[in-house]
């Protein structure tokens, strides 16, 4: 499977095993990418990270 | 007849458990998953352990049992769940409870899971989850902190607890040598500068070295002045608990210093099989998924660089609520995170 990296422009290649919401990397731009669809195959940047208190 | 599961947390909630005084806890929480038919038991540092699942990879569950000081009274009002403990941390390690048995009962428990309630995360000790981590090799690791139902935690700071004592010959205040009060001061002045140094040009709280006075106090027979201080340092990635702490003794003169609790920040990436599991559990409730950098410390910091494992921390509750008066639990949102634990340890095979 390949899919496109929204960040770059780039093709992720997607081993046959992928499954939806994994976050995969970007080979070219580095950028972390949720799988949101399979059927065509779609990235979208991860979910971010924010910062927060505790513990 | 076994309770559910806000019947659960509630009476866990109702036993108080310092740190150092979790017995009674851990004996309420053995009774409970022995009659869900666990092999359950209190280990050697008093821990609460519970274990199920026979084949499959091994996921621990590693939540905390004590708690800070404050009695708040046990109370549902308003769909919330008040009580010391309630989000940090027994409402996280009672949804561990929950979640698993809710995965067994749904027939959908292909991995084998220990869960610790773990002994004085709230002291320095830390000291459950260090006799957890020489105990265990686990595939995966949930430690069991208030994330929010939506949010994964992924790291914590490191700490660093510095106890400062100095004593120096009596004088008079209208005298040139400056009084033990003012040398400590001078010491903390000289640390916060120490730590603007290091954060120049890093924006987020989780890259920056943060001092914290925690406690002051002074005195003198007459004969010797005496100022004495505790400073709570909440270390960044990069800085080591050692090297910090032969700088911290730099900067004291003769005053003598204790270090207690290091330990360095730690981190693990959004792109594990675990995190991603959550991802699609949270999006599967209908949650829109996060994920958090902390800026405490928690047993993460204990077991991650032990265990080199996919590891995050997740749980119910509003990490803001954590060691105040108004401490509560939403207990929709407990349900909630129940199944979503329940979703991710079915895909942990």
């Amino acid at each position: 499977m390949e899919a496109i990296c929204p960040e770059c422009g780039a093709t992720v290649e997607l081993p046959a095993d992928t499954m939806t919401s994994e976050i995969v990397v970007c080979p070219e731009c580095g950028a972390e990418l949720e799988v949101i669809s399979l059927d065509p195959p779609t990235l979208a940047l991860a979910p971010e990270v924010e910062e927060d208190w505790g513990e | 007849m076994q309770m559910n599961a806000v019947e659960f947390l509630e009476t866990l909630l109702r036993i108080p458990s310092l740190s150092g005084q979790e017995g009674e806890a851990a004996a309420f929480l053995t009774a409970r998953m022995r009659e869900f038919g666990w092999y359950a038991f209190v280990d050697a540092a008093g821990n609460a352990v519970g274990q199920l699942g026979t084949t499959g990879p091994l996921v621990v569950l590693l939540g905390h049992i004590d708690t800070v000081p404050g009695m708040i009274p046990v109370r549902i009002q308003d769909g919330c769940l008040y009580g010391r403990g309630a989000v940090d941390a027994k409402g996280p390690f009672a949804t561990f409870v929950q979640a698993a048995r809710h995965l067994e009962l749904t027939g959908r428990l292909r991995c084998r899971l220990v869960l610790i309630g773990a002994t004085e995360e709230e002291s320095a000790s830390s000291r459950g989850a260090h006799y957890a981590r020489e105990q265990y090799a686990p595939a995966s690791c949930i430690i069991g902190e208030p994330s929010g139902w939506e949010r994964v935690t992924l790291g914590y700071k490191g700490r660093l607890l510095v106890h400062y004592h100095l004593e120096q010959d009596a004088a008079h205040s209208a005298g040139e040598q400056p009084a033990a009060p003012e040398v400590m001061v001078a010491f903390w002045r000289e640390l916060e500068a120490y730590c603007a140094t290091v954060n120049a040009g890093r924006d987020r709280l989780f890259e920056q070295l943060l001092p914290s006075l925690r406690h002051v106090a002074s005195g003198g027979d007459g004969m010797t002045d005496w100022c004495e201080a505790t400073i709570g340092l909440r270390l960044p990635e990069g800085v080591e608990p050692d090297a910090l702490a032969g700088h911290v003794a730099s900067l004291a003169g003769s005053a003598k210093l204790r270090f207690e609790g290091g330990c360095p920040a730690f981190r693990s990436p959004r792109t594990t099989p675990l995190a991603g599991s959550f991802v699609r559990a949270i999006r599967q409730h209908g949650g829109k998924p996060g994920f958090l950098h902390k800026t405490g410390t928690a047993d993460m910091n204990v077991v991650g660089p032990a265990w080199r494992c996919p590891i995050v921390a997740y749980g119910p509750g509003d990490s803001r609520l954590d060691h105040t008066p108004d401490e509560h639990l939403d207990l929709e949102e407990y349900q909630r995170a129940i199944l979503v634990l329940a979703d991710v340890l079915a895909q942990q095979v």
